[in-house]
């Protein structure tokens, strides 16, 4: 009976044996194998999104002549502007830098941009990241910021061979100094996750008093600058509402952030040509 | 068992059964009164072992110029800070202390206080923690271990600053550079700001720190309290008004560990900002004149009055000092430095002087209330009047000479006669009527009360002497024992533009229903032709044959009074230049009194020279913001003048 009964204990000791053996091994083995375990998932993780676009693909091709002829008509669509912006961005940099060294200004930082596709994306009450299909083999370095059309994604918070992890903007152990548009006193932000069913959301610290929020033109947050890590003026979301904050001096306040957060398929990560990498 | 040892065994036994009844009792009414009566007791005790309160200053109120530009507010000051009670910090504190003990061991030293390495520990920690933003920021600062102590024994509850004053930049850096867990946070606390510096700095006033006050009322009273620091108002506005502008604190109460540090947060209060107050003040005309005295780097006082409110529009007294300099405290060496200047005092209220000519104003009023003179009054100047053995000089030889132009020329003989007419009695009598022998009762704080008017009375109880002619005479020119302040000389100009007597000035706009609550001035008592005679004077003396022509602004037309007073001093006599005035002559807006010291003794200082001009900023950035009341008549009269 006893045998037994020890015989069914005998997982429950195991599992403590292997915790007690874990507990010892050194912190170099663990870090390696924690290191193993991602560059050996990340194929893994990069085929199956190889594989996702190959769905699309076929998806793609079981479209009929008329869809293609509209898509294609859309596709010319954008391009044409595209191109136009190109244009007028162009005659933009060239006044930017007309002004600066007329006013002895220093030249902005300027960044390359990696563009990768998003592998998978993580959102839980812990954290909200993205996992991307380029690594340290392509120049991504560790806490570099990454956009898309719609303003700032995140930041690079892990960076393994292939892939890379970007810290989401609603992720909550994302913070940086952001402003007001039209304004140029420094605010704190910080990621708050989702609201049910709703867009994913941001905090505000250090919002001025004398900032209001008009419900129908929110005030739009961009990017400060200040902080060295994001270029200045990048979208951020829209300010929505506002409370007291705990110093008197402030508010603090929701910024609401872009629906399309949650269902990225490709993002650009910006790569300081100063320095080679971010800090 | 025998029957009767059986008996006897029970009866013990009930004994026994007895007393354990007894005792459960006691055991559970101690129980009962212990968890029930004394319940509420013990939940106190418990909750003042275990619970701590902090108290947050809520911020002041800001201080508005009368078109509700800021003048005061209040600037964030941030900080990088260690929370100490952080377990990330207690433990990296407990592991570096650990490591030290265990180097010590292994060295076979002997460990000569184990306090004062714990001391080191917590340094050593704390500096790493500082290296890590030095080199974010670019800055080479380092942490003082005796101030860990200090700060760890008085406030563990409060973060700890290890970088203070961080710029929009480096609070930018932190942001984003520091992870959200990392033990070195980003905290705002308040500070005083002042946009414009030195600007009405004795009427704005500045704060000083203080323990937070706390109110009766305020959850957890009977908690142990760790408080920031306050302000309070320690001068000027800031100190007359300190009740308004108090902010309301805002408070929290924290669940401690048994070595008091903090777990959660049970309740918080928000602190609040105090109210703003909206003053009299344009700092348009401040600055304006400001800017006067800066050119010259003046000594002196200067106010300007709304005639119509009795609101000061300006009020400066040099030398003065940044208000900002004063913020969030004044160190050692800027109070040394304004000390060492005499830069501390509000000369506008407070500085006591000899009122100089301005006062001949009051010796013609007087003469001609009494009936010893009219509007047409004449009397031979010829330089000097003989007073017993004593010889009185005037500043030139007028000759015959009438009222207008005995103030145009501002002739003491003509003046001397005056007064010596008038007696001392009816002097003083009209200066005291004039308020200038009390406080304005502005609301500021400090205002001085010693200013002067003699008389019989005051010599005789004062020196046991009688009062002479010479006396008088010296009186009726303004100098003597007569002191005044700049306040008094600007609400004496706008009492003779408006021919009636103001009293109380203040520094506070007002709104349209106080203005009609204000008490009506009293009349000065002139008939209109004899007070015209006397504005005519004044009118005549900002022209180009009077003596303040540095006055003179193009389209306006300017009443005022030049004067130089003597302040007699062991080596020397320090002279002082006076201009009041008001204008428009004929519809008076504002009123104005500067004074300029003599910057060496015995250097001339006329008031035509030197405090004319410092009037004249003022009025021309008060009528240029208010072109309404430019003289049309005079604008006319410049456009048509024909050239040749």
């Amino acid at each position: 009976m006893l045998k037994k009964r020890l015989f069914n204990k005998k997982p429950f000791a195991v599992l403590i044996a292997v915790a007690i053996f874990w507990i010892f091994v050194p912190f170099i083995v663990k870090s390696t194998l924690r290191s193993a375990f991602y560059e050996f998932q990340a194929p893994i993780s990069a085929s199956a999104s190889y594989v996702r676009e190959l769905q699309n693909f076929w998806a793609a091709r079981s479209k009929s002549k008329s869809e293609l002829y509209e898509a294609g008509k859309d596709l010319a669509h954008l391009n044409a502007t595209y191109e136009l912006m190109i244009l007028e961005n162009q005659a933009m940099r060239e006044e930017i830098s007309r002004l600066e060294s007329l006013l002895g200004l220093p030249s902005r930082p300027e960044y390359k941009y990696e563009i990768a596709r998003v592998v998978t994306r993580e959102f839980n009450s812990w954290w909200h990241q993205l996992e991307i299909r380029k690594g340290s083999l392509h120049g991504i370095p560790m806490g570099a910021p990454v956009v898309f059309a719609g303003g700032v994604v995140g930041r690079i918070s892990e960076v393994h061979q292939y892939t890379s992890t970007v810290e989401l903007l609603s992720n909550n152990h994302l913070r940086m100094a952001v402003i007001i548009e039209g304004d140029n006193r420094p605010m704190s932000f910080r990621g708050a996750g989702f609201r049910l069913f709703r867009s994913p959301i941001g905090i505000a610290q250090y919002v001025p008093t004398d900032i209001a929020v008009d419900s129908s033109n929110p005030p739009r947050i961009l990017t400060s600058g200040m902080g060295g890590v994001f270029p200045a003026g990048l979208h951020i979301g829209h300010l929505v509402s506002l409370k007291p904050g705990s110093s008197g001096m402030f508010q603090d306040g929701e910024i609401r952030l872009e629906p399309r957060l949650s269902n990225l398929t490709e993002v650009a990560v910006l790569i300081s040509l100063d320095e080679g990498t971010a800090q | 068992m025998n029957p009767d040892n059986t008996k006897k065994y029970q009866s013990r036994l009930w004994i026994f059964y007895g007393l354990l009844i007894i005792l459960l009792s006691l055991l559970y009414s101690g129980l009962f009164y212990r968890q029930l009566i004394e319940s509420e007791s013990h939940a106190n005790r418990e909750k003042i072992q275990n619970q701590r309160r902090i108290l947050t200053p809520g911020p002041r109120g800001n201080l508005l110029d009368r078109d509700g530009r800021v003048l005061v507010s209040n600037w964030p000051k941030f900080s990088a800070v260690v929370f100490l009670s952080d377990d990330l910090v207690q433990s990296a504190f407990h592991n570096h202390y650990r490591s030290l003990v265990r180097d010590y061991r292994e060295r076979g030293e002997k460990i000569e206080s184990y306090s004062q390495l714990r001391v080191h520990s917590r340094a050593m920690v704390l500096q790493s923690y500082l290296s890590e933003v030095n080199r974010l920021i670019g800055r080479q600062e380092e942490v003082d271990a005796s101030d860990i102590s200090r700060h760890l024994y008085v406030n563990p509850l409060l973060p700890y600053p290890i970088v203070n004053n961080l710029t929009a930049s480096e609070f930018a850096v932190l942001l984003e550079s520091l992870p959200v867990e990392s033990p070195v946070q980003v905290y705002v606390s308040n500070m005083r700001h002042y946009p414009y510096e030195n600007a009405a700095a004795h009427a704005l006033g500045y704060v000083g720190q203080s323990p937070l006050e706390v109110k009766s009322d305020m959850p957890g009273n009977e908690l142990k309290t760790f408080a920031s620091k306050g302000t309070y108002g320690r001068n000027g506005i800031e100190k007359q008004f300190d009740q308004v502008l108090q902010g309301k604190t805002g408070s929290e109460i924290w669940v401690v560990d048994p070595s008091g540090y903090q777990v959660e947060p049970i309740r918080q209060t928000y602190p609040e900002k105090g109210k703003d107050i909206t003053l009299s003040i344009d700092i348009d005309l401040q600055l304006a004149g400001e800017s006067g005295y800066d050119l010259y780097k003046d000594k002196g006082a200067l106010v300007a009055i709304d005639i119509n409110s009795m609101e000061i529009l300006a009020m400066l007294s040099r030398p003065d000092y940044d208000l900002n300099a004063t913020s969030p405290f004044i160190s050692n060496i800027v109070f040394a430095d304004i000390s060492e200047r005499k830069a501390w005092e509000n000369k506008a209220i407070r500085g006591l002087y000899p009122p100089g000519s301005p006062f001949k104003l009051i010796t013609a009023i007087a003469g001609l209330k009494a009936g010893k003179i009219d509007a047409s009054t004449v009397f031979e100047c010829d330089g000097a009047h003989q007073i017993g053995g004593r010889r009185f000089p005037c500043m030139g030889r007028h000759g015959e000479i009438d009222l207008r132009t005995a103030i145009e020329k501002s002739c003491n003989e003509y003046f001397y006669r005056v007064g010596l007419a008038t007696g001392v009695d009816n002097l003083s009598q009209e200066a005291i009527y004039m308020r200038l022998n009390a406080p304005t009762q502005v609301d500021l704080p400090n205002e001085t009360r010693s200013m002067l008017t003699p008389s019989r009375d005051w010599k005789k109880s004062r020196t046991g002497e009688p009062w002479y002619p010479g006396d008088t005479a010296n009186m009726s020119i303004g100098q003597g024992a007569l002191t005044v302040t700049p306040l008094q000389m600007a609400m004496l100009a706008a009492s003779i533009a408006k021919n009636q007597v103001y009293s109380s000035p203040t520094i506070l706009k007002q709104s349209a229903t106080q203005l009609l609550r204000r008490s009506p001035p009293q009349p000065l008592g002139l008939p209109v032709d004899i007070h015209k005679a006397i504005v005519e004077g004044m009118d005549r003396v900002v022209s180009p044959t009077g003596t303040a022509r540095a006055a003179i602004i193009e389209g306006v037309s300017v009443a005022g009074k030049t004067g130089t007073a003597q302040i007699n001093k062991a080596e020397g006599n320090l002279e002082l230049a006076w201009f009041i005035g008001f204008a428009p002559v004929d519809d008076p807006q504002i009123a104005i009194a500067a004074l300029v010291e003599g910057q060496e003794l015995n250097q001339s200082f006329g008031g035509g020279t030197y405090a004319a001009p410092m009037a004249r900023y003022v009025l021309e950035a008060y009528f240029k913001k208010y072109p309404e009341y430019l003289d049309t008549a005079k604008e006319e009269a410049i456009a048509n003048v024909s050239l040749p």
